[in-house]
C-alpha cells in the first residue's frame, strides 16, 4: 500500500484510511475531517498561500471543532477577566495568550492573519520564539470566545496566561541589558579610533594640546560607559563589601574605577598615557558574558507560563443539583466539585461519588494510572482519565499542590545556590592582595624617593601587569574545551561553570522512573494460545494511550510483519481496567484480571510480579502478556563506576516501597526514599545541603521539576518533559545512564586542569610582580611573558581532549 | 590643521553616532528586539499584501478611535 501525505498536515498515511476529494481535477487526500475544514476554510478565505510557506513542515492534525468548544464560554466569565484582561482607557481590552501547535513561521503567519481579518480585533501579533501572542480588541463588536474559537478553526489552539507574574520581569532585566551594552560598544568602538590617534601619536610625536582633545573626548565618552553601563557591577561589588565578599564584581569595579581614576589624574596633569580604551574594553566584555546568563533564564520562564496557562480557571459545582461554572479563586473548603474526563484537577480534594482512573504522571513520575472511588483523595495536577467524578473540595485554590508547586518553582529558580567557584575566589583573593601590594609599593616609592607621579605610575603598573591574563583564561580554556568534549559525546552542559560544580558533588540523586528505567511498560513474557489473531489486538490497542496498551502495540509491531488494519465496532474504554470491542460478532476484550471477572471468566490462576494484561475473544482467554518497566542498559555498571567515585547515591521515587527496594536492589543503590510528592524530593535535598553537602539531581519530569531548580547541579534526561531540560544545568541528549558516568569522569578531568591553569598563572605573577614592584618593567618583557603564560594555559587545556572513554553500547 | 578642525570633526561625528544610539535604544524600549526569531523568520512572508494588511489594521484603528470621540461627544451633550 501506498503512504500519501494529507494535504493539510503533511502527516503520511496509507491511502485508504485518507479522505478522498475531487477539486478542480485535482485530487486532495485528507487524514481526518477536521484537517480537510481547515484547508477549505483557508482557501475560501485566500489564505491559500499558507501552503507555500509551510513547505514540507508537519502540522498537528486540526482536531475537529465542535469537539473542543463546549468550554468557550468560559472565556465570557467575569472570573476570567479580572485575572486575565487588561482594559485600555480607550475602551480597548488586552490579553496574552499561549498559542498551542505552532510549527514554524508559516503558523505564526497564519494565525496572526486571520486575526487581523476579524472585525474589531485592533492588535494582533504573536512572538516567533515563545509562540505568545499578545491581542487587542474592542469588547463592543467581538468577544474573547469568537477570537479563541477563531483561532481554534483554523486548528490550533490558545490559552491565557498572566504576564505579570515573571516575564514582564524577565523582558524588563532583558531590555536593561540591552540598552546597557549598546551604550557601552557605543562607547568602546568610538573610543577605540581615538586611541589609535593616540598611539600613533605615541610612536610619531604628537604636540600636546592635540593629545588633551583626544584626551576630553575619550573622557566624555568613557564616563557614560564606566557609570550607565558599568552600574551593574559597582551594585555587585556593593552587595559583595556588605557580605563581606570579594566576588568578580569587586575585581571588575575596581579595575576599572581605578584605571578611571588614573586617566583623569593623567588627563589633568597632562603627564602620562590615559587608560580609558582598558575601562570599557573590561566593562563591554564582561557585561555581554552576564548578559548570555540572563538570556537562559527567561526560557524557563516561557515553560512555567506554558503550565500555569493550560491549567483550568474555572470548575464546574454543583450545589443542590445546580451545576455553575465557578472560577477557581472563590472555591471554599466543603464545595463539590465535578470532574469531566480529560480534565486536570486544580483544588485537591475526596471523592464522594462516581470512581475514575486519574494520571498522576506529573506529581509521581508513574505512568500507571490510578484508580479511585468514593473516600479517595485526589490531588491537584493529576488528570481525570475516563469517567466523571464529583469530589469536595477540601483545600481552597492558593493551598492546592499545584499552586503550591509553581510557587515552589518561582522561589528555587531565584534562589537557587550557586557554589562558589574556584577561580572566582582565587581571583578575589588575587585582587585584594594585588591592591594591597599596589598600595604599599606606591606608599614606599612616594616615601623613599619623594617623588610622588613616577611612584603612582610604578603603583599602577604593578596592577596592569598583574591584569590576571592568563589566571582570567585559566578557568575558561579548560572547560570550554571541557564542554565540547562532553557535547560531543551527548551531554549538554549549559553554562561552563557547571563542570567545575559538578567535579565537587558529594552526592547523586536518582529519580527511578524514567531516570534509572526507562519509563514505560514493555512485554517481559507473552503466552500465546490458540485462536490468537494478532491484528485483532492491534486494532484494540491502539485505540488506546494508556502506557499497558502502548506497550503492547510496541510489542506487537517489532514481533509481528505486516498486520493487516481491521475497523472494529463499538469500541469502550472501562474505567481503570480496560477495553472492549465487537468484531464480526465477536466480543473482544483487553485488559486486567477484574476486567475478565466481570465479563464472567472466573477460571484465571495465574499470578505474577508484573503488570498482566489479558486478551480474549469471546469469553477465552487467547494471549496474556506479562509487561514491566525495564532497566536502562548498563545502569548498574554506571552506578557503581560513579559509586568508587566517592559519590553518595541516593534514589528518590514517587512510587511504592516495594517496587522501589526493587530496582534499587538490581542496580545496587543502598538508599531509597519512596512515596515521595515533589516537594518531598525538593526537602530531601535541602537537608543534605544544609549539611554542606554539593548535591546532583537527575530526573526527567514535572515532577522532578523542584528538586532540579533547587540542586545545585541538574540533570535531565533528552526526552524528559520541557520543564525539567528548562530547569536543568546538563542535559543527557541520549538518555544513557553511560553518560552520566562521562559527565562525571569529565567534569573531574576538566577541573584537574583548571587547578593546574591556576598554580601555573598564580607562579607566573608570584615572579612578575615583584620585578614591577621594583621598577623594573619594561613593556616589552611584560607583553611577551603574557604572552607566553596565556600559552601555556591554553596547551594544558588541550591536553584534557586525551580522555579516554569507552565505547557506548 | 587647527585644534578648532579636530575638535568639530569628533564633535560631530560622535553626535551623529549618538544619534544612531538613541534611535537603537529607542527601538529596545518599544520592545522591537523581544523576538529574535522575527527577524529571520518573518522577512520569508512579508510582501505586498502584508503592506495591504497593515493599512488596513491602521484604518480599524482609526475608525475605533472616530467611533470613541463620538460616543463621548453625545455623553457631553445633554441628552433630550
Amino acid at each position: 500500500m501506498s503512504h500519501i501525505a494529507c494535504t493539510h498536515c503533511n502527516l503520511t498515511f496509507s491511502e485508504e484510511v485518507l479522505i478522498k476529494e475531487e477539486v478542480q481535477g485535482e485530487t486532495l487526500y485528507f487524514c481526518c475531517k477536521g484537517c480537510q475544514g481547515v484547508y477549505h476554510l483557508l482557501n475560501a478565505e485566500g489564505l491559500g498561500t499558507f501552503y507555500d510557506k509551510l513547505g514540507d513542515t508537519q502540522l498537528q492534525p486540526a482536531s475537529e471543532t465542535s469537539k473542543s468548544n463546549s468550554d468557550l464560554e468560559k472565556f465570557d466569565l467575569e472570573g476570567f477577566k479580572n485575572k486575565y484582561i487588561k482594559n485600555h482607557e480607550d475602551d480597548l481590552c488586552e490579553i496574552h495568550l499561549i498559542i498551542e501547535g505552532i510549527h514554524c513561521s508559516a503558523c505564526v503567519w497564519l494565525n496572526e492573519k486571520v486575526l487581523h481579518k476579524t472585525d474589531g480585533i485592533m492588535e494582533a501579533s504573536i512572538n516567533y520564539t515563545n509562540n505568545k501572542a499578545k491581542i487587542a480588541w474592542d469588547p463592543h463588536s467581538v468577544k474573547l470566545s469568537h477570537i479563541i474559537q477563531t483561532i481554534r478553526s483554523i486548528g490550533y489552539n490558545a490559552y491565557p496566561y498572566d504576564p505579570a507574574l515573571q516575564e514582564e520581569r524577565a523582558i524588563a532585566t532583558q531590555k536593561t541589558y540591552y540598552t546597557r551594552i549598546l551604550v557601552a560598544v557605543f562607547g568602546s568602538m568610538n573610543i577605540m579610533w581615538l586611541a589609535i590617534a593616540h598611539y600613533a601619536g605615541y610612536f610619531s610625536g604628537i604636540e600636546q594640546s592635540y593629545k588633551n582633545i583626544l584626551n576630553v573626548a575619550q573622557f566624555i565618552l568613557a564616563t557614560p560607559v564606566l557609570f550607565y553601563s558599568g552600574w551593574i557591577f559597582f551594585r555587585g561589588a556593593y552587595y559583595g563589601y556588605k557580605n563581606n565578599i570579594v566576588n568578580m564584581d569587586t575585581l571588575v569595579a575596581s579595575g576599572a574605577l581605578l584605571a578611571y581614576i588614573y586617566s583623569i589624574y593623567a588627563m589633568a596633569t597632562q603627564g602620562g598615557e590615559v587608560y580609558f580604551d582598558s575601562v570599557v574594553m573590561i566593562i563591554t566584555f564582561v557585561l555581554v558574558g552576564k548578559y548570555l546568563e540572563v538570556l537562559s533564564k527567561k526560557q524557563a520562564v516561557d515553560t512555567l507560563d506554558n503550565i500555569m496557562g493550560s491549567t483550568p480557571t474555572e470548575v464546574t459545582t454543583v450545589n443542590k443539583g445546580i451545576k455553575a461554572l465557578v472560577s477557581v479563586e472563590n472555591i471554599i473548603i466543603g464545595d463539590t466539585i465535578e470532574l469531566k474526563p480529560g480534565e486536570r484537577v486544580v483544588i485537591d480534594g475526596v471523592v464522594h461519588s462516581g470512581a475514575a482512573s486519574f494520571d498522576e504522571s506529573s506529581l509521581t513520575g508513574e505512568n500507571e494510572p490510578i484508580y479511585k472511588q468514593k473516600g479517595d483523595s485526589i490531588l491537584s495536577g493529576s488528570l481525570c482519565l475516563d469517567s466523571v467524578v464529583m469530589y469536595e473540595a477540601n483545600k481552597d485554590i492558593s493551598s492546592s499542590l499545584l499552586t503550591s508547586i509553581v510557587n515552589l518553582l518561582e522561589v528555587s529558580m531565584s534562589k537557587k545556590p550557586r557554589i562558589e567557584q574556584l577561580a572566582n575566589t582565587i581571583s578575589g583573593y588575587f585582587s585584594t592582595t594585588i591592591l594591597v601590594i599596589a598600595l604599599f609599593t606606591f606608599a614606599g616609592w612616594y616615601f623613599f624617593m619623594g617623588n610622588f607621579e613616577q611612584a603612582l605610575i610604578i603603583g599602577i603598573s604593578v596592577i596592569v601587569i598583574a591584569c590576571p591574563c592568563a589566571l582570567g583564561l585559566a578557568t575558561p580554556m579548560a572547560t570550554l574545551v571541557g564542554i565540547s568534549i562532553a557535547a560531543k559525546r551527548g551531554i549538554l552542559f549549559k553554562e561552563a561553570g557547571f563542570l567545575e560544580s559538578m567535579a565537587k558533588s558529594d552526592v547523586l540523586f536518582l529519580d527511578k522512573t524514567g531516570t534509572i528505567t526507562e519509563g514505560k511498560p514493555s512485554v517481559k513474557l507473552a503466552h500465546i494460545q490458540e485462536g490468537f489473531d494478532a491484528s485483532l489486538l492491534y486494532a484494540l490497542v491502539s485505540t488506546s494511550n494508556h502506557p499497558i496498551a502502548k506497550g503492547i502495540v510496541n510489542y506487537l509491531s517489532h514481533n509481528y510483519e505486516h498486520i493487516p488494519i481491521i475497523l472494529l465496532e463499538k469500541i469502550q474504554s472501562i474505567d481503570a481496567r480496560g477495553l472492549s470491542a465487537i468484531h464480526d460478532s465477536h466480543v473482544l476484550l483487553g485488559g486486567n484480571v477484574s476486567l475478565l471477572k466481570e465479563n464472567g471468566i472466573d477460571d484465571i490462576h495465574i499470578s505474577s510480579e508484573h503488570s498482566l494484561f489479558f486478551f480474549s475473544i469471546d469469553n477465552k482467554v487467547v494471549a496474556y502478556f506479562e509487561l514491566s518497566d525495564t532497566i536502562r542498559k548498563n545502569a548498574a555498571d554506571s552506578i557503581d563506576a560513579i559509586k568508587k567515585m566517592g559519590v553518595e547515591i541516593v534514589m528518590l521515587t514517587g512510587d511504592h516501597e516495594k517496587s522501589a527496594q526493587k530496582v534499587a536492589s538490581q542496580v545496587g543503590i543502598s538508599q531509597v526514599y519512596s512515596k515521595l510528592l515533589p516537594q518531598d524530593k525538593a526537602n530531601i535535598i535541602d537537608k543534605y545541603q544544609k549539611q554542606g553537602l554539593v548535591t546532583v539531581m537527575v530526573g526527567d519530569g514535572i515532577n522532578d521539576a523542584v528538586a532540579l531548580a533547587l540542586s545545585d547541579i541538574s540533570i535531565a534526561m533528552g526526552n524528559g518533559a520541557d520543564i525539567a531540560i528548562d530547569l536543568s544545568d546538563v542535559v543527557l541528549l541520549d538518555d544513557k545512564i553511560d553518560s552520566l558516568q562521562e559527565a562525571y569522569i569529565l567534569s573531574r578531568r576538566t577541573y584537574r586542569g583548571i587547578k593546574e591553569n591556576l598554580g601555573f598563572s598564580l607562579l607566573y605573577n608570584v615572579i612578575a610582580v615583584p620585578l614591577a614592584v621594583m621598577g623594573f618593567v619594561n613593556p616589552l618583557i611584560a607583553a611577551l611573558s603574557m604572552s607566553l603564560s596565556s600559552l601555556v594555559v591554553v596547551g594544558n587545556s588541550l591536553r584534557i581532549k586525551n580522555l579516554k572513554f569507552k565505547e557506548k553500547s | 590643521m587647527s585644534e578648532d578642525i579636530v575638535i568639530l570633526m569628533i564633535g560631530v561625528s560622535t553626535f551623529l553616532g549618538a544619534l544612531g544610539l538613541l534611535a537603537l535604544i529607542w527601538a529596545v524600549k518599544t520592545g522591537q528586539f523581544d523576538d529574535h526569531s522575527k527577524f529571520i523568520d518573518a522577512v520569508k512572508h512579508d510582501n505586498e499584501e502584508d503592506l495591504r494588511d497593515a493599512a488596513m489594521m491602521a484604518e480599524k484603528k482609526a475608525a475605533h478611535k472616530k467611533r470613541i470621540k463620538e460616543l463621548e461627544r453625545k455623553k457631553c451633550m445633554p441628552a433630550d
